[in-house]
């Protein structure tokens, strides 16, 4: 199949690649670039374990083929620390016990920091509506709302 | 509070980091250089032969590299199905290609040509004799049979007397049970105590019920997936998303008759089980035959629409259930006639049925339990497996009873439990248990005693329980120059394991937690695991683990005594170093000085042995209230309240505890209201997120989780595994709540919302 140029901007680095017109973004940062940490769980949509941000918008990146991410920033799990320092919602997964098998983790982390970026005065409904795009299968969720809700609580109070 | 410094706290776990960055790596993020993508070719029908496999087409594109059937497995045990597929999905080829879409383009181009059969998905059914037979002609007696026949066989060996009167009228007795002929049967078991006929005989209250529970997926969010790579010497290196390598390791050794030693399985960070993966065939079988065959590294990953088709999910089963009571709530007697889904392979979880005696005192008890084969692909284990659907059928029922009676759910609950030394219905004496304590706990904790319910609420309270499993296994331990320990060993981490490990051994080394690590071999290197299921885990591992302590302490006041020149006696380890109790000024040395200077002279590294094989076990309870409120006019039931309660023995990492008692509630949640895999007439047609729902966030309020420590005498610490009981009450939970609610008993779940329409429309029944 021909394979058509696209430049993807990616936790800040630019890639240059050619790539086939049916392979998604997902497939794109995890076997051409080999940023691994976005997760298939379902390749429909509906999980959100591949969730990345792409402009500032958390998209199941299942579900965008790369050909048309071209040119957009891209930010996925491996982008969220800088200078060795956790971002506040990985500390707060972490202090909660807001994963478990961990699949699921970089989709959530991707989805909440999206949320609470564009708002992070949610209340918990709020948040457990906003967050229904995302599967965990070990938590029953109960652990991870904690772990949003005390980032997103950090957040306000350092912003 | 305990004296303990480091078991028994909230720490962090100590895959923190590389979970929420990332860098955990799971099966699906291993890419050998060279690496081909394979798929696995399926059954476009739930029952048909097969007339012809032609892969010529396939063959001829580009990027493809391998394709195999069953005549490529060397060893003649089917991995492929030949003349018959059983169930749709069923696996009978595999290609493996240069790029994932060319795999999956090769796949479509092999030509299958079926005659279709006809398809059986209901047990009910399958029993029948009109029911297309799976797997023969074979037919096994129901329960009435049985005794019959056991009579008649009794009465035939008589030398003494003549009884041929008597076998005629046993012969025609038998004649009247024709229906309980069953086809179509994968396995049975049978369990009695007592007397039921004469115990139900002396019931004043006797509820007879039938209870359908669906077939569900575990539903772990990294699907399936293995890499294998076959070297010219032969070396096969499997990186396997599984519970157990070991097992994975033996499993392609019998399987493909290929020497253990030759097989090395790397166990990839698990993302998610449930029980549920621990399957050798289902990609790690085909992985390593398309490596052997194109000499290159291959890897097979299952899409989450295969999951649900060739995934080994939890079996259905049909429960028909019969319980006696005296009116001042003594439960007399209590008979179990099951029927479990155990699609085209045996290997339902039959056994469980039994755990319908619950935690009650019941001295009449009478099981029979079959397994029943329908077109759909074969069970595997779920979370206790089979306790969830039998504990449904026994715990809804209760209430029943309890509201026939007049008395209060949990007092009728806690009168009839049992305790230390009572007998356990077909089952021995019970142990030191905390049944009573932890269903206390839960009713105070959701304020039961006092509970208030508007117009459509309802409160639901049950019980389960489950006995953690036990195996072997091996840890060791080393101490390092700079006071660091490192740990090695062999099992899976089933989310929190590794930190419970961690936590037993920096607590005897008193080493601080942060410096003590932890690294999982692989086949080739670690000392042999059981796998991580039944909640084995922290129970065996952490016996193991803290034997391997021990064992380094042991040797660490040996070099301390020779090292500060006193007798081992007058020494105590203490916040990593070890002080002469007796000394004034003070005189110690520090861990890290000591295996320094044990290096440098004779002693050697430091390392600490723990071998493991098993030890009893101790029953666990997990009990469970809900509030919900069910909307009449949409029949939806929303969540208000829910509490679950579980004697965990001992807390070793309370954080992941809690996390076990919520997540397991959640899935017990989801099968009571949301879960079933629907069958058509060509098999599963739900097979992916959007038509099989799985609660979100948005679905549930917080989970309130109430942790009860009665400690198990063999587990570390006291520790009772803790992963599978929260998920079995839930399901009865759920549906005495809705109960409770709206007057409606639901039999047969999920609890969805239509149903609890129709039932409110028919004044109750039909649910």
């Amino acid at each position: 199949m021909a394979k058509h140029p696209v430049s993807l901007k990616v936790n800040g680095d630019e890639h240059d690649l050619l790539i086939e017109p049916r392979k998604t973004l997902l497939a794109v940062l995890r076997d051409t670039i080999g940023l691994t940490g976005t997760k298939e769980g379902c390749s429909t949509g509906d999980c959100g374990a591949c969730t990345v941000i792409v402009d500032g918008k958390a998209v199941t990146s299942c579900m965008v083929l790369g050909v048309t991410a071209s040119e957009k920033e891209i930010t996925t799990i491996e982008g969220l620390a800088s200078d060795g320092e956790l971002h506040p919602i990985q500390q707060a997964f972490i202090d909660t016990g807001g994963y478990q098998c961990g699949f699921c983790t970089p989709g959530f982390i991707m989805a909440s920091k999206a949320l609470v970026d564009e708002n992070p005065d949610r209340s918990e409904e709020e948040f457990r509506f906003a967050l229904g795009g995302n599967i965990c299968r070990c938590t029953g969720y109960t652990k991870i709302l904690e772990a949003v809700l005390q980032a997103a609580e950090e957040i306000r109070t350092n912003s | 509070m305990s004296d303990y410094s480091v078991v028994g706290k909230k720490l962090p776990r100590v895959d923190a980091v590389e979970k929420v960055t990332g860098a955990a790596q799971y099966g699906a993020d291993v890419h050998p250089a060279g690496m081909l993508y394979g798929k696995i070719v399926r059954s476009k029908h739930a029952h048909a032969k097969i007339l012809s496999i032609d892969t010529s087409e396939a063959e001829k594109l580009p990027g493809v590299r391998a394709i195999i059937t069953q005549d490529d497995v060397p060893s003649g045990r089917r991995v492929f199905a030949t003349d018959k597929v059983l169930y749709l999905g069923e696996p009978l080829a595999a290609v493996a290609a240069t790029d994932a879409d060319v795999a999956e383009e090769a796949a479509e181009l092999i030509k299958i040509e079926y005659e279709v059969l006809p398809v059986v998905q209901d047990v009910m059914e399958s029993i029948k004799p009109s029911a297309p037979r799976l797997h023969g002609d074979e037919t096994k007696d129901g329960p009435h049979r049985r005794n019959i026949s056991a009579e008649i066989k009794e009465l035939s060996s008589d030398q003494e007397e003549d009884n041929s009167d008597e076998i005629r009228k046993l012969q025609a007795e038998l004649e009247k049970y024709s229906d309980e002929v069953y086809y179509n049967i994968s396995a049975e078991t049978h369990n009695e105590a007592g007397d039921v006929e004469k115990g139900f005989a002396e019931c004043d209250i006797v509820v007879e019920d039938t209870y359908v529970i669906p077939r569900v997926h575990q539903t772990y969010m990294e699907p399936h997936v293995s890499v294998a790579s076959a070297d010219s010497s032969g070396k096969i290196t499997v990186w396997a998303s599984t519970q157990g390598p070991f097992a994975i390791r033996s499993g392609i050794a019998g399987t493909l008759g290929i020497p253990l030693t030759q097989i090395n399985v790397i166990g990839t960070t698990m993302g998610g089980g449930f029980g549920g993966r621990f399957g050798v065939i289902i990609t790690h079988v085909p992985a390593v035959l398309l490596s052997q065959k194109s000499g290159r590294p291959v890897r097979v990953q299952m899409t989450r629409e295969e999951e649900f088709l060739d995934g080994r999910p939890a079996p259905g089963c049909v429960i028909k259930l019969k319980t006696g009571a005296t009116k001042d709530g003594h439960i007399l007697a209590r008979q179990a006639l099951a029927f479990w889904d155990s699609g085209s392979v045996s290997g339902a979880s039959i056994g469980s049925t039994i755990r319908v005696r619950g935690v009650y005192k019941i001295p009449n008890i009478k099981i029979d339990a079959y397994g029943v084969h329908t077109n759909k692909s074969g069970t595997a284990a779920y979370r206790a497996p089979g306790a969830p659907q039998a504990i449904f059928a026994g715990e809804s029922q209760l209430d029943d009873i309890a509201a026939q009676i007049g008395m209060d759910p949990v007092k009728f609950r806690l009168m009839n439990m049992r305790e230390e030394g009572d007998s356990v219905p077909a089952g021995g004496s019970e142990p030191k248990v905390g049944y009573k304590e932890t269903l206390e706990a839960v009713a105070d904790a959701a304020g039961w005693w006092d509970r208030e319910a508007d117009d459509n609420q309802g409160w639901g309270v049950a019980v389960g329980d489950w006995t953690n499993g036990c195996g072997p296994g091996g840890v060791y331990v080393s101490v390092h120059e700079d006071g660091s320990a490192r740990i090695f060993h062999g099992s899976m981490d089933i989310t929190g394991t590794d930190t419970a490990i961690t936590q037993i051994i920096a607590e005897i080394l008193t080493v601080p937690y942060e410096n003590v690590t932890i690294r999982r071999g692989d086949t080739d290197s670690a000392p042999y695991s059981t796998g991580s299921g039944g909640s084995v885990v922290t129970f065996t591992m952490g016996n193991t683990a803290k034997l391997a302590a021990e064992d380094a302490r042991r040797r660490i006041l040996e070099l301390a005594a020779e090292r500060l020149n006193t007798n081992e006696d007058n020494l105590e380890l203490k916040d990593g170093a070890v002080h002469i109790v007796t000394a004034d000024p003070p005189k110690s040395i520090l861990l890290g000085e000591l295996a320094a200077y044990s290096l440098s002279t004779t002693g050697g590294p430091i390392v600490g042995k723990g071998s493991f094989a098993r030890q009893p076990s101790t029953p666990a309870l997990a009990a469970q209230i809900a509030k919900v409120e069910v909307d009449p006019d949409t029949g939806r039931t929303r969540v208000l309240k829910l509490v679950a309660s579980q004697d965990v023995g001992f807390a070793i990492n309370p954080m992941a505890v809690e996390g076990q008692i919520e997540g397991g509630t959640v899935q017990g949640y989801a099968w009571a209201m949301m879960e079933e895999m629907q069958y058509g007439d060509n098999g599963n047609v739900n097979p992916g997120f959007v038509d099989y729902r799985v609660p979100t966030s948005a679905d549930l309020p917080t989970v309130e989780s109430v942790i009860v420590e009665v400690p198990a005498p063999n587990g570390p610490y006291g520790a009772k595994g803790v992963g599978e009981p929260p998920i079995t009450p839930t399901l009865a939970t759920m549906a005495n709540a809705v109960k409770d609610a709206v007057g409606i008993r639901v039999t047969e779940l999920p609890i969805k919302p239509e149903k609890v329409v129709d039932a409110l429309k028919n004044n109750g029944h039909g649910a």
